[in-house]
């Protein structure tokens, strides 16, 4: 009787045993090592996290420094100061888009600095009423980058024209005193943010490197999510949706992002150089750590075109080509040269493919915000 | 044949069809609150623009939120009722109803446990598991049995037996044998796993997972039903579900499946886990039971076996009718579903549509999370029936835009079991000229192994 339920417990081990055996016959050449997690978080997390939050804070730190400056006595100097640290922001924000976790997710950076394109008539309209409220849902079309966008650079593109609006016109201080609302609320946000991440305030960067799961609201989980998220920002907003995508191919060249400025190509392509730095995992002073593109090597990942790694390189090459083929300003290109912006776009939509469906499945990780059961 | 019909017919203590129906209850009255308390009435049967409806169900809607949530409510109270044994049969039938209600309501969130769940508070309906044990004896103390036919607890071993045995033979394929995936990639991605964690990483353990679960879901339902084995196999269903719901995402299923196997124990084991229920906080002696059998009626039985057998035929007959589909089962998805495929692949793809006004010739993209929520979104990806329907939704929408005749069509990438991702629907097909029926769909484009990505 005593034999009888041994011999269920036998037949399971002696599976292990064969397998064991296996595995000591093929005399592995290369034995395997695990892949280091944690260590390509700590990279991520010191080397591309940190110093793209710390080059966001000097930029912001420079553009409230000119802004109060700017202020203080409007003048064309000043107001070419402040656009130029202005756009350094704006540049500087797009390598820290796709950090939408832990710290900047309680900030809602992404909704607070950078939903375009800005609505014009309410950013008008609280002027003129003095209402320098930025806090609920409703403002956020009239703040972040895109406002002072607006502000700076107004639809003429004329700083004589700009400066009236500080200056001579009716509205003048309050103009001064909303652009004063909008820059200090980028300060205290990107100070926020970089104080949580850092070691001697919030260290959320022990948190991020702590765990080495993949599930949903690991910090690997989280990263990747929101690094395919980003990438469709990039991807729609940037440039889909003024292409005309959404609209039956009608351009909309007023939605692209820093439309009065227009520096969107820049940005785009900043944006899109943010996104490879975070895939290889290369710091801002181009160091490359352990990445994304390691762990897919490691997995030893295909694609039908050849090992996927290769792949995903490859193509944010070509797409960085195209979008540096398209010709200022994106505005003008969308409508004179869309074929030249639809093959960036095109490229951009076969990085999608790569990123959220080969890695990600690739790693084993779950494209989702909910967490839910499965089977 | 009269050998088995006596065999089915004796009578058997109803004790263990009395605890099932005690953890059953339990179970679903923690699943529902679980459900509320994380917000998925919401984000699953509110939020959502739009429902994948199943094939012939497409007139199953939800109700709103305070509708939702009055369904969970009750559903929950019903689950309560079922545990108490109060007010029984009208609480099982509430059950499934509600229950198999919010399951049509949406593919999207289509699991095998859910349709587990729905088939066994069928069964619940059809047996008389309150008369023992339970607030309907207390009420009414001549509704009290201790004996029924053996079949009425059979049906919930033979119905777990099933699970277990499809579930195992669902993994006799060749990505999992001899491939181990998706085991390989799933382990891998757990290497943070306490102990053997570290163990992940190495090929020969994702192989030895893989066989051993094809091993143990094949021969489970057999180790349990002897008697000499039962003990042991219990043993391995405890770490084999513990295991399954510490590594992956499975939400209350393992701990169902450990209680609900209980029911392959004997009488005795569930007459003294009764008793000792019974006597928690009081010192009474256990009392001796009278035996009170029960028959049911001829019409009833008349009726309900061939029905039974039926039902068993068609569980057993179904999971196999993708064999008169052409193409790769895991690729193509026809006749995937109630088949009791768990856990078997890593599938992941991006979906991108088209509309295109046949009179102007103008096209756009459409975004579909403008309309589906991420996790509609990417289920739908992999699934060429939600492909379908989501572009005849997106034809109703453009028609409301005032395009006469809309074409839609889709440029989407599927990746299987690591295979890298490949066109996945034929990209020149007008999906709204394609209807959804049990036929094979041809614009699906077969997995070719050394197809090349086109652009």
């Amino acid at each position: 009787m005593i034999k009888r339920k041994f011999t269920y417990i036998l037949c399971l081990a002696s599976i292990a045993l064969v397998f064991v055996q296996c595995k000591k016959k093929k005399d592995d050449p290369t034995p395997e090592t695990p892949f280091d997690k944690a260590g390509m978080l700590a990279n991520i997390g010191e080397n591309v996290i940190i110093p793209a939050y710390a080059d966001l804070k000097v930029s912001v730190d420079s553009l409230q420094y000119f802004s109060n400056l700017f202020v203080a006595a409007p003048s064309l100097t000043d107001l070419s100061n402040l656009q130029i640290w202005f756009l350094k922001a704006y540049s500087s924000f797009q390598w820290v888009s796709a950090f939408e976790f832990g710290p900047a997710e309680s900030e809602l950076i992404r909704a607070n600095f950078n939903i375009f394109p800005c609505d014009t008539l309410q950013i008008n309209s609280k002027i003129a009423a003095g209402d320098y409220n930025l806090s609920t849902a409703a403002d956020l079309d009239a703040k972040g980058f895109p406002a002072i966008d607006f502000l700076l650079y107004g639809s003429t593109q004329n700083n004589n024209a700009v400066l009236a609006k500080f200056t001579t016109d009716a509205n003048a201080a309050n103009t001064k005193t909303y652009l004063t609302a909008l820059v200090n609320e980028l300060k205290s946000k990107t100070d926020i943010v970089n104080t949580a991440w850092s070691l001697s305030g919030g260290n959320y960067i022990s948190t991020f490197k702590s765990s080495t799961g993949s599930s949903v609201g690991s910090p690997i989980g989280m990263l990747v999510n929101q690094l395919n998220y980003d990438l469709e920002l990039l991807k729609n907003p940037e440039i889909g949706i003024p292409l005309g995508k959404k609209s039956l191919g009608t351009p909309l060249p007023d939605k692209v992002q820093a439309f009065y400025s227009t520096k969107s190509l820049t940005l785009a392509m900043e944006h899109l150089k943010s996104i490879e730095n975070i895939y290889l995992g290369r710091s801002i002073s181009n160091v490359d750590g352990l990445g994304l593109d390691d762990y897919i090597i490691h997995l030893k990942a295909q694609h039908p075109s050849g090992p996927l790694n290769d792949v995903i390189k490859n193509k944010f090459t070509a797409a960085k080509a195209k979008l540096a083929a398209v010709p200022e300003t994106l505005s003008q290109s969308i409508i004179s040269n869309p074929t030249v912006v639809d093959q960036a776009y095109l490229e951009l939509q076969q990085l999608v493919v790569l990123l959220k469906t080969d890695m990600t499945s690739a790693m084993g990780v779950l494209i989702t915000y909910q967490d839910n059961d499965g089977d | 044949m009269g050998k088995i019909k006596r065999y089915l017919t004796d009578q058997v203590h109803i004790a263990p069809l009395a605890m099932f129906r005690v953890i059953f209850g339990m179970m679903m009255l923690g699943g529902v609150i679980r459900f509320i308390a994380r917000g998925w009435v919401y984000e699953l049967y509110v939020m959502p623009k739009y429902y994948f409806s199943y094939y012939g169900f497409e007139w199953v809607k939800p109700l709103g939120e305070a509708g939702m949530y009055t369904v969970f409510i009750v559903m929950g109270l019903a689950a309560l009722f079922i545990m108490l044994g109060l007010f029984y049969r009208l609480a099982a039938i509430a059950f499934f109803i509600l229950f198999t209600y919010v399951e049509l309501i949406d593919k999207v969130n289509y699991l095998n446990h859910y349709y587990f769940i729905s088939l066994v508070s069928f069964l619940l309906i059809l047996v008389p598991a309150d008369r023992f044990f339970s607030l309907d004896v207390v009420r009414n103390p001549s509704l009290r049995v201790t004996h029924i036919p053996r079949w009425m607890i059979g049906l919930f071993r033979v119905q777990l037996g099933v699970v277990y045995f499809y579930a195992g033979l669902a993994k006799l394929n060749y990505d999992w044998l001899f491939r181990a995936m998706p085991l390989k990639t799933w382990l891998a991605a757990n290497s943070d796993f306490p102990i053997i964690g570290a163990y992940f990483d190495y090929e020969w353990v994702a192989y030895l997972f893989s066989w051993f679960g094809a091993f143990y879901d094949l021969t489970i339902p057999f180790f349990l039903l002897m008697n000499r084995t039962r003990k042991v196999a219990y043993l391995f269903v405890v770490i084999f579900h513990v295991m399954t719901a510490a590594l992956f995402p499975i939400g209350m299923f393992p701990y169902i499946m450990i209680l609900a196997t209980l029911v392959f124990f004997p009488e005795s084991f569930h007459i003294s886990l009764i008793d000792k229920i019974r006597n928690l906080g009081r010192n009474k002696t256990i009392f001796q039971d009278q035996v009170q059998n029960f028959f049911s009626s001829h019409w009833f039985n008349k009726i309900i076996i061939p029905f039974l057998i039926l039902f068993f035929v068609v569980q057993l007959a179904s999971p196999f009718r993708y064999l008169l589909y052409p193409g790769k089962l895991f690729w193509t998805e026809q006749g995937y579903r109630f088949s009791w495929r768990v856990m078997l692949m890593e599938k992941a793809g991006t979906a991108f549509f088209y509309v295109r006004d046949p009179e102007t010739g103008r096209q756009c993209e459409v975004m579909s999370s403008d309309y589906l929520t991420r996790q509609q979104e990417k289920m739908m990806s992999t699934q060429p029936d939600m492909i379908l329907q989501f572009a005849h939704f997106i034809e109703s929408e453009y028609k409301k835009k005032g395009i006469k005749d809309p074409e839609v069509r889709v440029e989407s990438y599927v990746t299987l079991n690591g295979s890298g991702s490949r066109l996945y629907i034929d990209k020149t097909v007008d999906l709204t000229k394609e209807k959804e029926n049990f036929l094979p769909k041809k614009w699906i484009l077969p997995f070719a192994e050394n197809q090349l990505s086109k652009k």
